[in-house]
């Protein structure tokens, strides 16, 4: 086991690493979820997304706690970061187009499918504090793959696309075809930036050889194929062939979506002259 | 690979270190039968409320201990507590309230809290006290 107080060089990197890139992911996961606030299709839709965009926030600062541990502050790990220096997949930062409820629900299942896996390959990682918060994590992740599947299962009707016009004629076919037309255009348009998720970053090896994580990301990469290619072929949707798009994420290349994103969560902290807030609590008093 | 929906054995965390207090607790906790400054500590973060409902956070099972230290003639207490959930928005304020009340407490030079997220909290450590307030105020459970 890692002894967090101790750790070599080449293991404190490893850990480090592995925290961002987990940290990241759940920090804009949740600054793109709260894009629907107020904007959802139902109001059950919204308070969801509202729900699920609190426990990413919630999963994000569990992880930045230990990179706290590690030594940096706040300030240095968010609000002051370098908009290049983030880890996240590409999938997360993405702008929505309006109204684009098929792009939520299939970008949140994508994305929650992965991290099902990718926690499940902590349960045995050789840092303690990792495995500590671990099982709290997964407990909340559940009702976001509740949600997202529900809806998918909802918006495709269980995945019946009728192969031959129903009764009602043109306008009955295309009604229940517009679900799947969305959700395949969503598809088609975020799946290259989904497989982001799985590019390693400079650290992989050690993360693996420090036992950081279990399992390498190109073998969650296969079981997230595994997993998703059925079910979405099973919605009556066609899976792209695999193909990355030109910026990878986890080594600091990004959409220009993510430099508006980053405007937009930095902007109140520039405004105020990237003064603390004068409410917090000085550091030594709190352990988290 | 186990659905975290399906409950089976459940998966104890490996690693435990305490600088303070007891190695290991009966979870849920409430302090009955902490005598002295423990007792008294316990008694004080009994007092700290969720900030939504009325309900003690002791009676809640979100404090998971207690622990007394006396270094040098300087006495700290440690309470080691969770939080209903990761995303929970009063965690400055629920941790800052119990170590003030830890901390005014007679006897005590110094209070920390310790945030801990294992095992994680669940309904089932709210004490059938906090069962009756929770449902006076109109939760089910």
């Amino acid at each position: 086991m890692l002894a967090p107080d101790d750790l070599a060089e080449h293991e404190r990197a490893a850990v480090e690493t592995e925290l961002r890139t987990l940290a990241d992911d759940q920090f804009v996961a949740a600054e793109r979820y709260i894009d629907w606030q107020v904007r959802g299709p139902t109001l059950e839709a919204d308070i969801a997304v509202a729900n699920i965009a609190q426990d990413e926030y919630g999963h994000a600062r569990l992880w930045y706690d230990l990179l706290e541990r590690l030594g940096y502050e706040e300030a240095e790990l968010l609000w002051e970061r370098p908009p290049d220096a983030f880890r996240h997949a590409t999938l997360l930062e993405l702008d929505y187009a309006p109204g684009d409820w098929a792009d939520c629900v299939l970008r949140g299942y994508l994305y929650d499918t992965f991290e099902k896996l990718h926690l499940e390959s902590l349960e045995g990682t050789s840092y303690p504090p990792i495995a500590d918060r671990l099982e709290k994590v997964q407990g909340e992740e559940a009702y976001h793959r509740e949600h997202t599947q529900s809806w998918l299962d909802r918006l495709t009707e269980g995945g019946e696309v009728p192969a031959a016009p129903r009764e009602g004629g043109e306008a009955a076919r295309n009604a229940s075809d517009e679900p799947v037309r969305r959700l395949q255009a969503a598809l088609d348009r975020l799946y290259p930036h989904a497989l982001t998720l799985f590019e390693p970053t400079e650290a992989e090896q050690s993360i693996l050889e420090t036992g950081v994580r279990t399992r390498s990301l190109a073998d969650l990469r296969e079981d997230w194929l595994a997993v998703t290619t059925p079910f979405l072929e099973g919605l009556g949707l066609t899976v792209p062939e695999p193909s990355l798009p030109d910026v990878r994420g986890r080594d600091g290349s990004h959409t220009d979506d993510w430099e508006s994103l980053y405007d937009e969560l930095t902007y109140t902290y520039e405004l105020l002259g990237r003064e603390p807030a004068k409410l917090m609590a000085p550091p030594d008093e709190v352990e988290g | 690979m186990s659905d975290p929906l399906e409950v089976d054995e459940p998966r104890y965390c490996g690693y435990t270190e305490y600088v303070d207090g007891p190695e290991a607790e009966e979870l849920p906790n409430t302090g009955a039968g902490a005598t002295g400054i423990e007792g008294a500590v316990w008694d004080a973060v009994a007092s700290v409320e969720d900030p939504e409902m009325p309900v003690s956070v002791v009676e809640l099972g979100l404090v998971y201990g207690v622990g007394v230290t006396e270094t040098d003639g300087r006495t700290e207490a440690t309470v080691r507590m969770t939080l209903t959930y990761t995303g929970c928005p009063a965690r400055e304020m629920l941790t800052g309230d119990v170590r003030e009340a830890a901390a005014s407490v007679d006897g005590v030079d110094a209070a920390r809290v310790e945030l801990v997220w294992s095992p994680p909290w669940n309904l089932s450590m709210v004490s059938e006290t906090g069962r009756e307030s929770l449902r006076e105020f109109g939760v089910s459970i």
